[in-house]
């Protein structure tokens, strides 16, 4: 499946050269805009269905049990999955990314000054992909494949949904209805912090402090919920 | 083996045969589909701009590409439908009534997206002027450092013999820093010769310089084409009312007027109607009529 969503993604970007054609002379925006979604989309994609899996297939073929005879601990066995997912969708990114650049080489003809704006964004959209890797390894600690990847591809819409739920608690009368949309706010990633594709596509990067700040957000968030995720895996009876 | 090998031909065979007749079926039922009423009415968007950019999440800028593509293939669907040469800034008799919405959602969903405002400016004011207005500003209020919308909007208000407006909004575009310099001229040549053929000559000019967009250019050009045409036609017409002066009766002929056929700025000979020292532009050529 892995192989099959990127060959897909590639296949979608060398597409979008001709889509472009369609766009009356926005074919380097088109790339951009089609290359990233599709980075974005199928990586999330990725993130779920393959992060859900992992700790739900070792416990399916009981090479759990294989594991855990060696001296190695939950939370240790929990990192290296999710280090390891990580480590795959940095490389599936890395090529996306590389071949969103050769489409644009291709479609100006040389160099073209889109190509190192775009970079960040796939930063963020690298970053926005490890926390919903936590998220989906999170999920997939207590519960079942299926409904691990529902509820992370839930977080991942409510993600992007974070301004709206500000918003909402500045609007509503009622103070426990403020609360509750308030304590949402803050506690659910803000995935909107990663959305750079529309800037990128029109040449304009992130602010460094912008990124950093995204980044240090990220790995918070990340700790804080493998710290959770290896705290229901610690008391999880395989038997 | 030679029992799974006659299988695998005929297998083989059901597929290329299937897609073959599936071509054909396809083929037929295209010619029995009756054809597009060009003046059915449009169905609505479901959903408005602000709507369409919340649930694009972080895709609004593809959304965009989308709703774009989409309003350049709907007016090319008209202009087909149609089945006449239209020019792109007179589609006022093709009943594009979606235009304003796909463009206005184009430009909500990715506000720095500047070709759809530049549409908006040159096709929309003979659809509806109104919302050609208000999608040009919508962009000027988001891009606010784009010369190029200042630039639009006063043609807008140009092209509806607004001068005054014209002159304020090419003043403020030449505010922007880095604008060329003829915006500052155009504020000042929009108040005091607004009507005029130079006028019109300089804004399409500097629109065909401007513009990105091929369509936008081959307007532009058609236009500076006519407003050349309309002095060469003076100018000739000139020359008939002294030769009747002179004669007392108009010219069959230009061998009549011992000069060779004058050639429009296209390169086609002007039609002389006998008898009436007037001038008309040659069939053939493609400087516009009007």
């Amino acid at each position: 499946m892995l192989y099959n969503l990127v060959l897909f993604v590639l296949l979608l970007t060398g597409a979008s050269i001709f889509i472009g054609e369609l766009s009356g002379g926005q074919e380097r925006k088109v790339i951009v805009d089609l290359g990233l979604s599709a980075m974005l989309l199928f990586g999330v994609f990725i993130a779920i269905f393959v992060g859900v899996g992992l700790v739900y297939k070792e416990i399916e073929r009981r090479t759990i049990y294989a594991v855990f005879s060696k001296p190695v601990g939950r939370g240790e066995f929990l990192v290296g999955k999710y280090l390891g997912l990580c480590l795959t969708l940095l490389v599936n990114v890395l090529v996306m990314a590389v071949g969103v650049s050769l489409a644009l080489l291709y479609v100006s003809r040389g160099w073209d000054p889109l190509i190192p704006t775009i970079w960040p964004a796939v930063l963020l959209i690298y970053i926005e992909l490890m926390l919903l890797t936590a998220i989906a390894l999170l999920f997939s600690s207590f519960s079942s494949p299926a409904l691990s990847a529902l509820l992370t591809f839930m977080v991942f819409i409510i993600g992007h949904f974070s301004a709206d739920l500000k918003s909402l608690a500045g609007s509503v009368g009622s103070t426990s209805a403020r609360w509750l949309f308030t304590a949402l706010y803050y506690v659910l990633p803000n995935l909107g912090n990663y959305s750079f594709i529309t800037p990128a596509a029109h040449g304009r990067t992130p602010a460094p402090g912008f990124v950093f700040a995204s980044g240090l957000y990220a790995l918070v968030y990340i700790v804080v919920i493998l710290a959770g995720a290896t705290l229901v895996f610690n008391r999880r009876n395989f038997k | 083996m030679s029992n799974d090998r006659t299988k695998t031909i005929a297998l083989a065979l059901v597929v290329v045969l299937g897609l073959s007749v599936a071509v054909l079926l396809v083929r037929w039922t295209d010619a029995l589909r009756p054809p597009p009423d060009p003046n059915a009415i449009d169905e609505s968007l479901y959903l408005n701009g602000k709507t369409a950019r919340r649930i694009s999440l972080s895709f609004n800028g593809l959304v965009a590409d989308w709703y774009w593509m989409r309003s350049l293939q709907y007016v090319g669907k008209k202009i087909i439908n149609a089945n006449e040469n239209v020019a792109i800034d007179d589609l006022s008799k093709l009943n594009l009534k979606l235009l304003a919405p796909l463009l206005d959602t184009a430009t909500t969903l990715d506000p720095e997206f500047l070709d759809p405002y530049e549409y908006a400016a040159i096709v929309l004011p003979a659809v509806d002027v109104q919302e050609a207005i208000r999608i040009t500003q919508k962009g000027i209020d988001a891009n606010p450092n784009a010369w190029r919308l200042y630039q639009h909007l006063g043609y807008i208000y140009w092209q509806q013999g607004n001068y005054r407006a014209a002159s304020e909004t090419y003043g403020r575009g030449a505010q922007i820093p880095g604008v060329p310099s003829w915006m500052e001229a155009m504020k000042a040549k929009m108040l005091a010769d607004g009507g005029s053929r130079n006028t019109a000559r300089e804004i399409y000019t500097r629109m065909f310089e401007q513009s990105a967009d091929d369509q936008v250019k081959d307007m532009a050009r058609r236009h500076v084409l006519l407003l050349d045409s309309l002095d060469q036609q003076d100018s000739i017409r000139k020359v008939l009312q002294a030769y009747r002066d002179r004669a007392g009766h108009c010219p069959t002929s230009w061998k009549e007027l011992n000069l060779g056929e004058p050639l429009d700025p296209a390169g086609f000979p002007y039609v002389l109607r006998p008898g009436t020292c007037e001038v008309q532009l040659n069939p053939k050529t493609e400087v516009p009529a009007k």
